[in-house]
This record gives C-alpha cells, structure tokens and sequence, in this order.
C-alpha cells in the first residue's frame, strides 16, 4: 500500500495539478485576506468599530478575528474536494486507468490508494493555506498596527480543524469521482452540489445543517477550539465520522461499481 | 509443454451481443503464438479478460492457473501492450515509467533499461503529449517490459510503427521466445505476423476456428500446388498432358494451369517434349488465402474445423473473393 500511495505521489507530483492548485489557492488567500481588512467590523465584539485608528477598516485584534485571519483560507475546503475529484477522475479522462488496473488489478485497491493520496494532498493544502494566512495576513496585520505574535497564538486553536477538514473533503472528492468518473460531471455535480444545492436543502428541510457535509464538516473544524455544537451543529467527532462517512460511503459505492466495469 | 496461457470455454456477452463465443485456446511457454482473426472477432475482448480489464460471462482465461488479479504484482509476470490505453500528456515518458515502478515494486533503475530497450531513452524526458503513434507505443512496450514479465500480451503491435519500428518489433518478439518468454500477440492480418508466429489461434465471431502451428497452416497452404506456364506451343503442350492422367485448365491464349503439379516433375517433361516454355511458375495457395478462408468462410457446424485437426479438409485457396 504504500508503494501505491508514492506511485499516486509521483502520479500527481508529474502533472500541473499540484502547481495550478496552489497558484490557485494562494490567489483565493489573498482574496480572503483581503475582504478581511477590508470588512467592516461588524460582530466584532462589545467595543464595535468606534475604536479603530482606521474608521471603516477592521485590523483584526479580538481572538475572533485573529482566528479569522489565520484559517482565512478555510474556504479553499472546496479545492481541496476537487482535489479528490481530479486525482481518480483523471485516470478516466486520459485512459491511465487502463495501466493503474494492470498494475493494480484489485480495483478497491486503486481506489483506497486514491483516498490515501487525497488525504495527504488535503493536508499539504490546508498546510500552504495556512502559511500564505500567516505570511500574507501577518504582513499585512502588522503593518496596519495589529500583533503578529496574538496571531500566530491563535494558530493551534485553528490549524488541526482545518487541516482535519481539507482532508475530510480531499476524501469525499475521492469517493464521489469513484462514482461519477466523468470528470467533468464529476465537478460540476461536487461544486453544484457545494454551492447551490445544498444551501436550498438546508433552508427548505429543518434541521438539515447538521447533517450535511459543509455543517458536519463545520462541526469537524472545532476540533481544537473547545467549542461545543453551535448553529445546531454536531461536535467536531460526530462532525468528523459524518464527514468521513460521507466519503467512504462513495467510494465503497465506487469500487463496486469499478470492479463491475469492464475497461474497453 | 506447459502452458503460460490457457483460455477454456471462455465467454463475454455484451447485452444481446456474443463477442466470446465459448473459446478455448492454449499458449506454450517459449513460443509466439499469433492471435488472428478479422476486426470485432473477439480478440481485443478476450485479451482483455485474461488481463482482468473486462469482466468474464462465463469459463476462464489463466496464466498457469491463476487468473491475473490473483496474481501478486501481476505486472512482474505479465506484461500487456494494448490499444486504447493512452498516458497522461503533461507526463513526461521516463516519470509515467517511474509510476509504473513505484506501483509494482519494480527498481527504478529498470526504467532506463526499458528506455533504452525500445529506443526511447533520447526523448525520455519529453511529454508523452508531444509523442508520435509510433513513440506512444513504444512507451507502451516499455511500460510492459517494466517488470520483465515471462509472458507478453500484445494486442496489435505494430499499430502505428514504422517499417524500421516492425522490423524491430519481429526481431524483439523472437527474442522473448528464445528465451522462455510465452508470447501472445493478436493481429487482423496473418501476413504481418507470417515472419514471427510459431503457433496460429485463428478465431472468427467470438469462436475458435483453428488452433495450430504456423508449419502445419503452411502446409495447408501448400497442399494447393500447381504449375502456371506460358508456352508459344499451347496445342502440342495439350496434346502431351492429355496423354496422361493429369488435370489442367487453360487461362490465356497462351498459358495453362496443371493442377498438382511440381517443377520437379514439370521441368524433365517439357525437356521431354521438346517444348518451347516462356514462363514456368509454382502457384502455391498464400497463407493469407488460408487465413481468408477460414475466417470467411467459416462453418461453426464443421467439426473438422473446430478440432483444429490436421486431417480436416484443405480449404479452397482464394476462398470466396
């Protein structure tokens, strides 16, 4: 297995998904980083925005807002299901599936090897969208006045939920390209799905947050921050077995379907 | 002889469609064995199952008894060069190989044996993308070789491959033979494969039509013999064959055809005669004639034929045309 999983690292490492997912994701942290400084202070807390050198601009200082700015990459999660979706789905679109089931005949194999890579590319995401928050945010935090050492001090409570949270997706992109290998229907059904179907699910069936993937993934990334169920969500475990539940529940689904399929 | 291959009762349906039709055949170790039959005879299909790519109706298809998902790090034992696969075009050749390697416990240093081996080792570093037909299947190659299996799959080779590239190809399949290697190499036409084959498994509609070996088809083929000549003195010619028993036919004003004849027997009897000959040629029924016919013409009630015995009736050589 894990000459499998190094085979999957050398599969991805020699194609321009890793560069291209990175360029993009550094490009959505600067975006996220921006509308951070750029927000009014809304919630902020008690004191409101009165208190800012900068009237109409936020410099992130309550523990809120610092967290905010560390994990201000969290929304990459969706590369990071996409992730998933092209490391298995890719194989159909350009036929190397053909020589990975000649290697790998045993096609749960194949695709337990696909979660496995998608898992550590979840986390290499979640750990450069970690530090370009820590660089770009940082940079920018201190020179509008802010504490850059507050803000690390927050990265603890921050990082392992989301680090947690890119894998969990990364798996869940894996177990739906399992399904839908077509990899364009394989995309749009996973960002259809994230970013229209499931808000409307939610607001029609009460009580629905919770058990979807982005409230059980939510739920997942209070990993560390010592916070029970909020917004009605599960805690971050029973966040987290949902989320994993989610993508093993595709992927077995996949790897009977696969193992059915014949390769012409 | 022990078998590398063998294939027993082995059926696919696709829906409605029988593209293996119960089909039993063997491949020996150290020997070529030619996998012929005509496009959509069920060859791809069958190799397919026997690689695990396609899943079995019914009977099996074994490399020494175990199917390939049975086999641990099957691309060890069994390396597959077939149509249809393809590599990912931002990869570069030598990392697709690296892949391959990793994935099968293979050392990386085979990687640049192989390149070498199929003459790729200059453009190792390029994207497989900008390869030419010819280049892809020579990666293709490389990709099975990896593992330096003892028995190789190849479903129509020479697909794409230059004149120099076949030659090469012919030469590479002979060599695996002589050492041990089983071969099993599938072609729509009997002529590209006559330099090569030791053994013929001809399959028409999913069906065996013929398991042998290339001399006995030879031998086939040759049982057609005739002599063509060409004579300014067709009447006095006539008249000397119409003398003794012999069948002949004329097909120009000036030239005949006598059944069953040899230029062993012809030569010495036109010397006799004294007759004047401008051309004398051996007719003997091609291979491909045979080939034809029997894939053509193929009777699934003719038990002679299913056999494959050698006392089945010679097929006519040019079959229907």
């Amino acid at each position: 297995m894990i000459a499998i999983v190094r085979s999957e690292w050398l599969k991805m490492r020699t194609t321009a998904v890793p560069l291209v997912m990175t360029l993009i994701a550094l490009v959505l942290n600067a975006l996220l980083i921006l509308v951070i400084f750029l927000s009014h202070d809304g919630g902020g807390g008690p004191g409101g925005g009165s208190a800012f050198v900068s009237p109409g601009y936020t410099v992130p200082h309550t523990t809120q807002q610092l967290r905010n700015l560390v994990g201000s990459g969290f929304q990459g999660y969706i590369l990071a299901l996409l992730l998933g979706v092209l490391c298995i789905t890719t194989e159909f679109r350009h036929k190397t599936v053909t020589t990975s089931f000649l290697v790998t005949p045993r096609r749960p194999v194949f695709v337990v090897g696909k979660l496995l890579i998608a898992a550590v590319l979840g986390v290499g995401l979640a750990v450069i969208m970690l530090l370009a928050s820590l660089l770009g945010g940082g940079l920018t935090l201190v020179a509008r006045g802010g504490s850059f050492s507050a803000m690390v001090h927050q990265l603890p409570a921050v990082a392992p939920g989301m680090i947690l949270v890119f894998a969990l997706f990364a798996l869940l992109g894996v177990g739906i390209g399992s399904v839908l290998t077509n990899q364009v229907a394989a995309i749009v059904v996973s960002l259809g799905w994230f970013i229209i179907l499931e808000g409307i699910l939610v607001s029609l069936v009460h009580g629905a947050e919770r058990w979807v993937p982005t409230g059980a993934a939510t739920a997942a990334a209070n990993l560390t921050r010592g916070r029970g169920a909020d917004f009605g969500l599960f805690n971050w475990w029973q966040g987290t077995l949902l989320m994993l539940l989610y993508g093993l529940v595709f992927a077995t689904i996949g790897s009977i379907i696969l193992t059915k399929r014949d390769i012409t | 002889m022990t078998s590398a291959i063998e294939v027993h009762e082995l059926y696919k349906h696709f829906g409605p469609v029988r593209a293996v039709d119960g089909l039993s055949f063997e491949v020996a170790a150290g020997r070529v064995t030619g996998f012929l039959g005509p496009n959509g005879s069920g060859k791809t299909t069958t190799l397919r199952m026997l690689l695990g790519l396609v899943s079995v109706s019914g009977g099996t298809a074994t490399f020494g008894g175990r199917r390939y998902v049975d086999i641990e790090k099957p691309i060890q034992h069994v390396g597959a060069v077939l149509e249809a696969t393809s590599f990912h075009p931002g990869r570069r050749a030598r990392d697709h190989l690296k892949t391959v390697a990793i994935g099968a416990g293979i050392p990386i240093s085979r990687v640049d044996e192989t390149l070498d081996l199929v003459g790729l080792s200059d453009v190792a570093r390029r994207r497989v993308g900008k390869f030419s037909l010819g280049m892809r299947q020579r990666l293709q190659l490389a990709t099975a070789l990896l593992g330096d299996p003892e028995i190789l799959i190849l479903d129509e080779p020479s697909n794409g491959l230059d004149p120099q590239g076949i030659q090469w190809l012919r030469t590479f399949i002979r060599h695996q033979a002589s050492i041990g290697h089983a071969v099993l190499v599938s072609s729509h036409l009997l002529s590209e494969m006559e330099e090569t084959v030791d053994d013929v498994v001809i399959v028409s509609e999913g069906k065996l039509v013929l398991q042998t070996t290339l001399a006995e088809l030879a031998t086939r083929a040759g049982t057609s013999t005739g002599m063509r000549i060409s004579t300014p003195e067709l009447a006095r010619l006539t008249a000397a064959l119409d003398a003794i028993p012999v069948g002949w036919r004329q097909v120009a004003p000036d030239t005949l055809v006598i059944d069953g004849a040899t230029p062993e027997w012809f030569g010495p009897f036109a010397a006799q005669h004294q007759i004047v000959l401008y051309e004398l040629v051996h007719e003997r029924g091609s291979l491909e004639d045979v080939f034809l016919s029997l894939t053509h013409g193929y009777d699934a009630a003719d038990p002679h034929l299913m056999g494959g015995t050698p006392s089945g009736p010679a097929p006519t050589p040019g079959g229907p045309s």
